[in-house]
Protein backbone atom coordinates (compact mmCIF):
# COMPACT_ATOMS: atom_id res chain seq x y z
CA UNK A 1 0.00 0.00 0.00
CA UNK A 2 2.94 2.61 0.62
CA UNK A 3 3.71 1.71 -2.89
CA UNK A 4 0.75 2.98 -3.97
CA UNK A 5 0.36 6.06 -1.88
CA UNK A 6 3.78 6.79 -3.37
CA UNK A 7 3.11 6.42 -7.16
CA UNK A 8 -0.36 8.81 -5.63
CA UNK A 9 2.08 11.28 -4.33
CA UNK A 10 4.84 11.79 -6.86
CA UNK A 11 3.12 13.43 -9.91
CA UNK A 12 1.00 15.86 -7.65
CA UNK A 13 3.98 17.28 -6.61
CA UNK A 14 7.43 15.58 -6.70
CA UNK A 15 7.31 14.85 -9.83
CA UNK A 16 4.34 16.67 -11.46
CA UNK A 17 4.05 16.30 -15.18
CA UNK A 18 3.51 20.02 -15.79
CA UNK A 19 6.28 21.74 -13.48
CA UNK A 20 8.47 18.80 -13.30
CA UNK A 21 8.22 16.78 -16.53
CA UNK A 22 7.16 20.29 -18.69
CA UNK A 23 4.52 18.32 -20.51
CA UNK A 24 1.08 19.31 -21.25
CA UNK A 25 1.96 22.83 -21.43
CA UNK A 26 -0.10 23.23 -24.58
CA UNK A 27 -3.11 22.95 -23.35
CA UNK A 28 -2.38 25.05 -20.27
CA UNK A 29 -1.32 27.90 -21.98
CA UNK A 30 -5.16 27.31 -23.89
CA UNK A 31 -7.43 26.36 -21.59
CA UNK A 32 -6.24 28.81 -18.27
CA UNK A 33 -7.79 32.19 -18.99
CA UNK A 34 -10.62 31.33 -17.18
CA UNK A 35 -11.09 29.27 -14.04
CA UNK A 36 -14.29 26.85 -14.97
CA UNK A 37 -12.91 25.97 -18.17
CA UNK A 38 -9.51 25.04 -16.43
CA UNK A 39 -11.58 23.29 -13.62
CA UNK A 40 -13.74 21.50 -16.15
CA UNK A 41 -10.69 20.31 -18.18
CA UNK A 42 -9.04 19.39 -15.28
CA UNK A 43 -11.68 16.79 -14.50
CA UNK A 44 -11.79 15.46 -18.45
CA UNK A 45 -8.02 14.79 -17.99
CA UNK A 46 -8.00 13.01 -15.28
CA UNK A 47 -10.64 10.82 -16.14
CA UNK A 48 -9.05 10.58 -19.25
CA UNK A 49 -5.13 9.65 -17.99
CA UNK A 50 -7.00 7.39 -15.23
CA UNK A 51 -9.22 5.46 -17.77
CA UNK A 52 -6.42 5.05 -20.47
CA UNK A 53 -3.94 4.17 -18.27
CA UNK A 54 -6.13 1.67 -16.90
CA UNK A 55 -6.93 0.11 -19.99
CA UNK A 56 -3.84 0.05 -21.54
CA UNK A 57 -2.32 -1.54 -18.45
CA UNK A 58 -4.94 -4.18 -18.47
CA UNK A 59 -4.26 -5.28 -21.98
CA UNK A 60 -0.35 -4.64 -21.18
CA UNK A 61 0.83 -8.59 -22.14
CA UNK A 62 -1.64 -8.37 -25.38
CA UNK A 63 -0.07 -5.65 -27.08
CA UNK A 64 2.42 -6.17 -30.08
CA UNK A 65 5.59 -4.03 -29.80
CA UNK A 66 5.67 -2.77 -32.87
CA UNK A 67 2.01 -1.21 -32.98
CA UNK A 68 1.98 -0.19 -29.34
CA UNK A 69 2.21 3.51 -29.83
CA UNK A 70 -1.09 3.51 -32.34
CA UNK A 71 -3.20 0.74 -29.83
CA UNK A 72 -2.77 3.55 -26.96
CA UNK A 73 -3.59 6.42 -29.23
CA UNK A 74 -7.03 4.16 -30.38
CA UNK A 75 -7.29 3.49 -26.56
CA UNK A 76 -7.34 7.54 -25.58
CA UNK A 77 -8.70 8.81 -28.47
CA UNK A 78 -11.57 6.15 -27.43
CA UNK A 79 -11.98 7.52 -23.70
CA UNK A 80 -11.58 11.03 -25.29
CA UNK A 81 -14.26 11.07 -27.36
CA UNK A 82 -16.64 8.70 -24.48
CA UNK A 83 -16.04 11.88 -22.34
CA UNK A 84 -16.93 14.47 -25.01
CA UNK A 85 -20.04 12.65 -26.00
CA UNK A 86 -21.19 11.82 -21.54
CA UNK A 87 -20.60 15.60 -21.50
CA UNK A 88 -23.22 16.55 -24.34
CA UNK A 89 -25.41 14.16 -23.07
CA UNK A 90 -25.55 15.10 -19.30
CA UNK A 91 -23.11 18.25 -19.07
CA UNK A 92 -24.20 20.31 -21.96
CA UNK A 93 -23.49 23.55 -21.26
CA UNK A 94 -19.63 22.78 -19.87
CA UNK A 95 -19.22 20.92 -23.31
CA UNK A 96 -19.87 23.80 -25.42
CA UNK A 97 -17.55 25.92 -23.55
CA UNK A 98 -15.02 23.55 -23.55
CA UNK A 99 -15.11 22.00 -27.14
CA UNK A 100 -12.73 22.15 -28.97
CA UNK A 101 -10.21 21.74 -25.67
CA UNK A 102 -11.69 18.34 -24.70
CA UNK A 103 -10.78 17.15 -28.64
CA UNK A 104 -7.40 18.46 -27.51
CA UNK A 105 -7.28 16.18 -24.83
CA UNK A 106 -5.60 13.05 -27.51
CA UNK A 107 -2.69 15.62 -28.10
CA UNK A 108 -2.01 15.93 -24.31
CA UNK A 109 1.40 14.58 -23.97
CA UNK A 110 0.81 13.46 -20.48
CA UNK A 111 -1.50 10.83 -21.54
CA UNK A 112 0.99 8.99 -23.50
CA UNK A 113 3.78 10.15 -21.59
CA UNK A 114 2.38 8.04 -18.63
CA UNK A 115 0.96 5.48 -20.66
CA UNK A 116 4.32 4.81 -22.12
CA UNK A 117 6.30 5.14 -18.99
CA UNK A 118 3.72 3.83 -16.56
CA UNK A 119 0.86 2.13 -17.94
CA UNK A 120 2.86 -0.65 -20.06
CA UNK A 121 5.06 -2.08 -17.38
CA UNK A 122 2.59 -2.19 -14.10
CA UNK A 123 -0.86 -3.83 -12.69
CA UNK A 124 -4.23 -2.42 -13.58
CA UNK A 125 -4.99 -0.61 -9.52
CA UNK A 126 -1.05 0.85 -9.68
CA UNK A 127 -1.33 2.00 -13.37
CA UNK A 128 -5.22 3.89 -12.60
CA UNK A 129 -3.72 5.51 -9.82
CA UNK A 130 -0.73 6.78 -11.67
CA UNK A 131 -3.04 8.12 -14.29
CA UNK A 132 -5.52 9.53 -11.86
CA UNK A 133 -2.72 11.60 -9.72
CA UNK A 134 -1.17 12.69 -13.16
CA UNK A 135 -4.37 14.13 -14.41
CA UNK A 136 -4.72 15.78 -10.80
CA UNK A 137 -1.31 16.97 -10.90
CA UNK A 138 -1.93 18.27 -14.18
CA UNK A 139 -5.24 19.64 -13.07
CA UNK A 140 -3.88 21.39 -9.98
CA UNK A 141 -1.02 23.66 -11.95
CA UNK A 142 -3.94 24.76 -14.56
CA UNK A 143 -5.84 26.09 -11.63
CA UNK A 144 -3.23 27.97 -9.77
CA UNK A 145 -2.37 29.32 -13.65
CA UNK A 146 -6.19 29.91 -14.40
CA UNK A 147 -6.85 31.54 -10.91
CA UNK A 148 -4.21 34.25 -11.58
CA UNK A 149 -5.15 34.94 -14.86
CA UNK A 150 -9.05 35.21 -14.30
CA UNK A 151 -8.38 37.82 -11.57
CA UNK A 152 -5.96 39.67 -13.24
CA UNK A 153 -7.09 39.28 -16.42
CA UNK A 154 -11.17 39.67 -16.13
CA UNK A 155 -11.04 40.55 -12.71
CA UNK A 156 -13.42 37.85 -11.99
CA UNK A 157 -13.32 34.63 -9.83
CA UNK A 158 -15.35 31.32 -11.28
CA UNK A 159 -17.28 34.71 -13.30
CA UNK A 160 -17.85 36.39 -10.36
CA UNK A 161 -16.39 40.25 -10.40
CA UNK A 162 -13.83 40.43 -7.87
CA UNK A 163 -11.51 43.25 -8.46
CA UNK A 164 -13.70 45.39 -9.90
CA UNK A 165 -15.07 47.07 -6.74
CA UNK A 166 -11.83 48.39 -6.05
CA UNK A 167 -11.27 49.92 -9.02
CA UNK A 168 -8.55 47.62 -10.58
CA UNK A 169 -8.19 47.89 -14.34
CA UNK A 170 -8.48 44.24 -16.63
CA UNK A 171 -4.93 43.35 -17.91
CA UNK A 172 -5.40 42.43 -21.21
CA UNK A 173 -1.96 40.60 -21.65
CA UNK A 174 -3.22 38.54 -18.35
CA UNK A 175 -5.80 36.71 -20.68
CA UNK A 176 -2.67 36.22 -23.82
CA UNK A 177 -1.46 32.84 -24.36
CA UNK A 178 2.48 34.68 -23.29
CA UNK A 179 1.51 35.28 -20.47
CA UNK A 180 0.30 31.67 -19.07
CA UNK A 181 3.72 30.67 -19.90
CA UNK A 182 5.13 33.73 -17.91
CA UNK A 183 2.86 32.34 -14.74
CA UNK A 184 4.02 28.54 -15.61
CA UNK A 185 7.55 29.89 -15.34
CA UNK A 186 6.76 31.89 -11.61
CA UNK A 187 5.31 28.42 -10.75
CA UNK A 188 8.16 26.44 -11.76
CA UNK A 189 10.49 28.88 -9.95
CA UNK A 190 8.30 28.94 -6.81
CA UNK A 191 8.24 24.94 -6.98
CA UNK A 192 12.12 24.69 -7.57
CA UNK A 193 13.07 27.08 -4.53
CA UNK A 194 10.86 24.46 -2.03
CA UNK A 195 12.41 21.42 -4.11
CA UNK A 196 15.86 21.68 -3.99
CA UNK A 197 16.94 18.75 -5.72
CA UNK A 198 15.43 19.71 -8.99
CA UNK A 199 18.05 22.75 -8.69
CA UNK A 200 20.69 22.07 -11.46
CA UNK A 201 23.97 22.38 -9.92
CA UNK B 1 2.05 -16.37 -28.07
CA UNK B 2 4.46 -14.65 -29.79
CA UNK B 3 3.57 -11.38 -29.49
CA UNK B 4 5.62 -9.76 -32.24
CA UNK B 5 4.77 -12.00 -35.19
CA UNK B 6 3.17 -9.93 -38.24
CA UNK B 7 -0.05 -12.12 -38.51
CA UNK B 8 -0.69 -11.51 -34.53
CA UNK B 9 -0.01 -7.84 -35.39
CA UNK B 10 -2.18 -7.57 -38.06
CA UNK B 11 -4.84 -9.40 -36.15
CA UNK B 12 -4.89 -7.52 -33.00
CA UNK B 13 -4.72 -4.02 -34.66
CA UNK B 14 -7.82 -5.44 -36.66
CA UNK B 15 -9.87 -6.40 -33.23
CA UNK B 16 -8.85 -3.36 -31.41
CA UNK B 17 -10.47 -0.84 -33.87
CA UNK B 18 -13.57 -3.37 -34.82
CA UNK B 19 -14.19 -3.47 -30.53
CA UNK B 20 -13.61 0.67 -30.25
CA UNK B 21 -15.41 1.24 -33.16
CA UNK B 22 -18.55 -1.04 -31.80
CA UNK B 23 -17.98 0.84 -27.96
CA UNK B 24 -17.87 4.01 -29.73
CA UNK B 25 -21.09 3.54 -32.09
CA UNK B 26 -23.15 2.23 -28.96
CA UNK B 27 -22.13 5.53 -26.90
CA UNK B 28 -23.35 7.72 -29.66
CA UNK B 29 -26.14 5.99 -30.41
CA UNK B 30 -27.79 5.73 -26.77
CA UNK B 31 -26.63 9.08 -25.80
CA UNK B 32 -27.99 10.84 -29.33
CA UNK B 33 -31.21 11.53 -28.33
CA UNK B 34 -30.13 13.09 -24.68
CA UNK B 35 -27.83 15.44 -26.84
CA UNK B 36 -30.25 16.51 -29.31
CA UNK B 37 -32.42 17.28 -26.99
CA UNK B 38 -29.97 19.03 -24.98
CA UNK B 39 -29.26 20.98 -28.26
CA UNK B 40 -32.66 21.64 -28.66
CA UNK B 41 -33.29 22.90 -25.13
CA UNK B 42 -30.16 25.60 -25.57
CA UNK B 43 -31.51 27.09 -28.92
CA UNK B 44 -35.13 27.43 -27.72
CA UNK B 45 -33.65 28.94 -24.18
CA UNK B 46 -31.56 31.14 -26.38
CA UNK B 47 -34.80 32.16 -28.36
CA UNK B 48 -36.51 32.93 -25.16
CA UNK B 49 -33.76 34.81 -23.68
CA UNK B 50 -33.41 37.36 -26.66
CA UNK B 51 -37.26 38.01 -26.13
CA UNK B 52 -36.29 38.94 -22.52
CA UNK B 53 -38.91 36.04 -21.50
CA UNK B 54 -37.55 34.39 -18.41
CA UNK B 55 -37.55 30.71 -18.56
CA UNK B 56 -36.55 27.77 -16.34
CA UNK B 57 -32.87 26.03 -16.07
CA UNK B 58 -33.95 22.56 -17.24
CA UNK B 59 -35.07 21.49 -20.79
CA UNK B 60 -38.90 20.66 -19.43
CA UNK B 61 -39.26 23.76 -18.25
CA UNK B 62 -37.48 25.32 -21.32
CA UNK B 63 -39.77 23.55 -24.14
CA UNK B 64 -43.15 24.42 -21.72
CA UNK B 65 -41.76 27.91 -21.36
CA UNK B 66 -41.59 28.09 -25.40
CA UNK B 67 -44.91 26.01 -26.02
CA UNK B 68 -46.57 28.66 -23.49
CA UNK B 69 -45.01 31.74 -24.89
CA UNK B 70 -45.12 31.54 -28.27
CA UNK B 71 -48.19 32.73 -31.41
CA UNK B 72 -46.65 31.52 -34.20
CA UNK B 73 -43.34 30.19 -36.29
CA UNK B 74 -42.96 30.20 -39.27
CA UNK B 75 -40.67 30.55 -42.49
CA UNK B 76 -40.25 33.74 -44.86
CA UNK B 77 -38.11 33.99 -47.98
CA UNK B 78 -36.62 37.31 -48.83
CA UNK B 79 -38.99 39.12 -49.94
CA UNK B 80 -40.71 38.33 -46.23
CA UNK B 81 -43.72 35.88 -47.94
CA UNK B 82 -44.30 33.03 -45.24
CA UNK B 83 -43.52 29.65 -47.19
CA UNK B 84 -43.49 27.25 -44.43
CA UNK B 85 -45.51 27.20 -40.58
CA UNK B 86 -43.21 25.68 -37.58
CA UNK B 87 -45.56 24.08 -35.15
CA UNK B 88 -45.56 25.26 -31.62
CA UNK B 89 -46.41 21.91 -30.45
CA UNK B 90 -43.16 20.54 -32.08
CA UNK B 91 -41.09 23.66 -30.60
CA UNK B 92 -39.36 23.32 -34.12
CA UNK B 93 -36.51 25.04 -34.16
CA UNK B 94 -33.04 25.72 -36.76
CA UNK B 95 -29.92 23.68 -35.28
CA UNK B 96 -26.93 25.28 -36.68
CA UNK B 97 -26.28 23.70 -39.37
CA UNK B 98 -29.83 24.89 -40.66
CA UNK B 99 -28.72 27.93 -40.26
CA UNK B 100 -25.18 27.81 -42.32
CA UNK B 101 -27.05 26.36 -45.21
CA UNK B 102 -30.06 29.43 -45.00
CA UNK B 103 -26.87 31.82 -44.65
CA UNK B 104 -25.79 30.46 -47.85
CA UNK B 105 -29.26 31.33 -49.55
CA UNK B 106 -28.85 34.38 -47.95
CA UNK B 107 -25.29 35.45 -49.60
CA UNK B 108 -27.11 33.73 -53.19
CA UNK B 109 -30.08 35.95 -52.90
CA UNK B 110 -32.24 33.36 -54.34
CA UNK B 111 -34.63 31.38 -52.21
CA UNK B 112 -34.39 31.37 -48.52
CA UNK B 113 -36.21 29.62 -45.87
CA UNK B 114 -35.77 31.89 -42.67
CA UNK B 115 -37.49 31.14 -39.15
CA UNK B 116 -39.15 34.11 -37.26
CA UNK B 117 -40.45 32.98 -33.71
CA UNK B 118 -43.15 35.58 -33.11
CA UNK B 119 -44.23 35.19 -29.06
CA UNK B 120 -47.66 36.34 -27.50
CA UNK B 121 -46.14 39.71 -26.61
CA UNK B 122 -45.73 40.96 -30.56
CA UNK B 123 -41.96 40.19 -30.27
CA UNK B 124 -40.56 38.39 -33.07
CA UNK B 125 -37.40 36.49 -32.64
CA UNK B 126 -35.15 36.18 -35.63
CA UNK B 127 -31.64 34.13 -35.76
CA UNK B 128 -28.34 35.40 -37.51
CA UNK B 129 -25.30 33.65 -38.21
CA UNK B 130 -22.24 34.39 -39.58
CA UNK B 131 -18.34 33.77 -39.53
CA UNK B 132 -16.33 34.81 -36.40
CA UNK B 133 -12.43 34.44 -35.98
CA UNK B 134 -12.41 31.10 -35.51
CA UNK B 135 -15.23 29.57 -36.46
CA UNK B 136 -19.42 30.36 -36.71
CA UNK B 137 -20.98 32.83 -34.59
CA UNK B 138 -24.45 32.68 -34.16
CA UNK B 139 -27.23 34.38 -32.12
CA UNK B 140 -30.61 35.30 -31.74
CA UNK B 141 -32.32 39.32 -32.16
CA UNK B 142 -36.04 40.29 -30.84
CA UNK B 143 -37.94 42.86 -32.00
CA UNK B 144 -40.45 44.18 -30.18
CA UNK B 145 -43.63 45.48 -32.37
CA UNK B 146 -42.56 49.11 -32.30
CA UNK B 147 -39.49 48.05 -34.06
CA UNK B 148 -36.98 48.42 -31.20
CA UNK B 149 -34.64 45.53 -30.19
CA UNK B 150 -35.63 43.51 -27.43
CA UNK B 151 -32.55 41.67 -26.77
CA UNK B 152 -29.94 39.73 -27.83
CA UNK B 153 -27.98 36.30 -27.53
CA UNK B 154 -24.68 35.31 -29.13
CA UNK B 155 -23.23 32.14 -29.28
CA UNK B 156 -20.05 30.77 -30.69
CA UNK B 157 -18.12 27.71 -31.84
CA UNK B 158 -14.92 28.10 -31.01
CA UNK B 159 -14.14 32.31 -29.99
CA UNK B 160 -10.86 32.97 -27.74
CA UNK B 161 -12.54 33.05 -24.21
CA UNK B 162 -11.91 36.06 -22.85
CA UNK B 163 -11.85 38.44 -25.86
CA UNK B 164 -13.94 37.02 -28.80
CA UNK B 165 -15.80 34.62 -26.41
CA UNK B 166 -17.59 37.73 -24.47
CA UNK B 167 -20.65 37.52 -27.11
CA UNK B 168 -21.55 35.28 -25.34
CA UNK B 169 -20.06 35.09 -21.83
CA UNK B 170 -20.55 38.63 -20.84
CA UNK B 171 -23.63 39.71 -20.24
CA UNK B 172 -22.85 43.47 -20.75
CA UNK B 173 -22.08 42.80 -24.68
CA UNK B 174 -25.23 41.28 -25.38
CA UNK B 175 -27.20 44.06 -22.98
CA UNK B 176 -26.02 46.96 -24.96
CA UNK B 177 -28.32 45.97 -28.00
CA UNK B 178 -31.72 46.18 -25.64
CA UNK B 179 -33.27 49.69 -27.29
CA UNK B 180 -31.59 49.92 -30.06
CA UNK B 181 -33.05 49.96 -33.46
CA UNK B 182 -32.17 48.61 -36.88
CA UNK B 183 -32.29 51.56 -39.35
CA UNK B 184 -33.30 49.76 -42.64
CA UNK B 185 -32.67 53.30 -44.74
CA UNK B 186 -28.70 52.74 -43.84
CA UNK B 187 -26.47 50.38 -45.99
CA UNK B 188 -26.07 48.73 -42.88
CA UNK B 189 -28.73 48.29 -40.39
CA UNK B 190 -26.82 47.77 -37.52
CA UNK B 191 -23.13 48.67 -36.66
CA UNK B 192 -20.72 47.14 -33.79
CA UNK B 193 -18.39 49.75 -34.02
CA UNK B 194 -14.30 49.35 -32.74
CA UNK B 195 -13.46 52.69 -30.78
CA UNK B 196 -17.00 52.82 -29.40
CA UNK B 197 -20.20 53.99 -30.84
CA UNK B 198 -21.04 57.23 -31.49
CA UNK B 199 -23.31 58.98 -28.64
CA UNK B 200 -27.03 58.79 -29.11
CA UNK B 201 -26.97 56.58 -32.11
CA UNK B 202 -29.64 54.10 -32.13
CA UNK B 203 -28.22 51.27 -34.24
CA UNK B 204 -24.54 51.13 -32.92
CA UNK B 205 -23.00 49.45 -30.10
CA UNK B 206 -19.49 49.32 -29.14
CA UNK B 207 -17.16 46.37 -30.47
CA UNK B 208 -15.36 44.24 -27.63
CA UNK B 209 -11.57 45.19 -27.00
CA UNK B 210 -9.74 42.91 -27.97
CA UNK B 211 -11.70 41.00 -30.30
CA UNK B 212 -11.73 42.87 -33.76
CA UNK B 213 -12.08 40.46 -36.00
CA UNK B 214 -15.61 38.50 -33.89
CA UNK B 215 -16.76 42.10 -33.61
CA UNK B 216 -16.19 42.65 -37.27
CA UNK B 217 -17.65 38.98 -38.06
CA UNK B 218 -20.83 39.87 -35.92
CA UNK B 219 -21.40 42.86 -37.05
CA UNK B 220 -21.58 41.49 -40.57
CA UNK B 221 -23.38 38.75 -39.58
CA UNK B 222 -25.96 40.94 -38.37
CA UNK B 223 -26.33 42.99 -40.87
CA UNK B 224 -26.63 40.52 -43.98
CA UNK B 225 -29.05 38.76 -41.70
CA UNK B 226 -31.08 41.18 -40.78
CA UNK B 227 -31.24 43.13 -44.11
CA UNK B 228 -32.85 40.14 -45.47
CA UNK B 229 -35.27 39.91 -43.07
CA UNK B 230 -35.66 43.80 -44.08
CA UNK B 231 -39.11 42.85 -45.11
CA UNK B 232 -40.74 41.48 -42.45
CA UNK B 233 -38.80 43.48 -39.42
CA UNK B 234 -39.37 46.95 -41.51
CA UNK B 235 -42.89 46.06 -41.12
CA UNK B 236 -42.72 45.57 -37.50
CA UNK B 237 -41.25 49.22 -37.06
CA UNK B 238 -43.47 52.20 -36.30
CA UNK B 239 -41.07 53.91 -39.19
CA UNK B 240 -42.81 52.32 -42.05
CA UNK B 241 -46.11 54.78 -41.09
CA UNK B 242 -44.56 57.78 -41.53
CA UNK B 243 -46.92 60.26 -40.73
CA UNK B 244 -49.61 57.84 -41.62
CA UNK B 245 -49.90 57.10 -38.11
CA UNK B 246 -49.34 53.62 -35.84
CA UNK B 247 -48.16 50.60 -37.26
CA UNK B 248 -51.08 48.00 -36.76
CA UNK B 249 -49.60 44.87 -36.84
CA UNK B 250 -50.81 43.81 -39.72
CA UNK B 251 -47.76 45.64 -41.31
CA UNK B 252 -46.05 42.47 -40.92
CA UNK B 253 -47.96 40.44 -43.26
CA UNK B 254 -47.56 43.10 -46.49
CA UNK B 255 -44.38 44.83 -45.62
CA UNK B 256 -44.92 48.78 -45.66
CA UNK B 257 -48.05 49.12 -47.84
CA UNK B 258 -50.58 51.80 -48.26
CA UNK B 259 -53.45 50.43 -45.85
CA UNK B 260 -51.29 48.41 -43.53
CA UNK B 261 -51.10 52.38 -41.11
CA UNK B 262 -53.53 52.68 -38.77
CA UNK B 263 -54.44 56.19 -37.87
CA UNK B 264 -56.36 55.17 -34.72
CA UNK B 265 -53.95 54.45 -32.00
CA UNK B 266 -56.37 52.08 -30.13
CA UNK B 267 -55.92 49.42 -32.97
CA UNK B 268 -52.83 48.73 -32.14
CA UNK B 269 -54.00 47.17 -28.97
CA UNK B 270 -56.85 45.11 -30.36
CA UNK B 271 -54.12 42.62 -31.99
CA UNK B 272 -54.17 41.04 -28.41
Amino acid sequence: MANLKETFLTPIFKGNPITVLVLGICSSLAVTVELKGAFVMALSVIAVTGLSSLVVSILRNTIPNRVRIIVQLVVVAMMVILVDQFLKAFAYGIDKQLSVYIGLIITNCIVMGRIEAFALGNKPLASLVDGLANGLGYGMILIIVAFFRELFGSGTLFGFPVLKAIGYTNNGLMILPPMALILLGCVIWVQRSIQKDLQEK
Amino acid sequence: MNTNSNTYTVVYSAIIVIVVAAILAFAAMSLNDRQVANMKAETIGQILTAAKIPSGESNAEIIATYKDQIAEAYTVDLKGAKVNELPAEDATIYTTSDLKAQNYNIADGVSAELPVYVFKNGTKVVPIYGAGLWGPVWGYVAITPDGKIAGATFDHASETPGLGGKIKDDPSFAAQFDGKAFDFSDAAPFAIVKGGAPAGKANAIDAITGATMTSKGLDVAINNWVKAYAPVLAGASSDCCKGEGKCCGCCAEGGCQEGNCCMDSEETNTEE
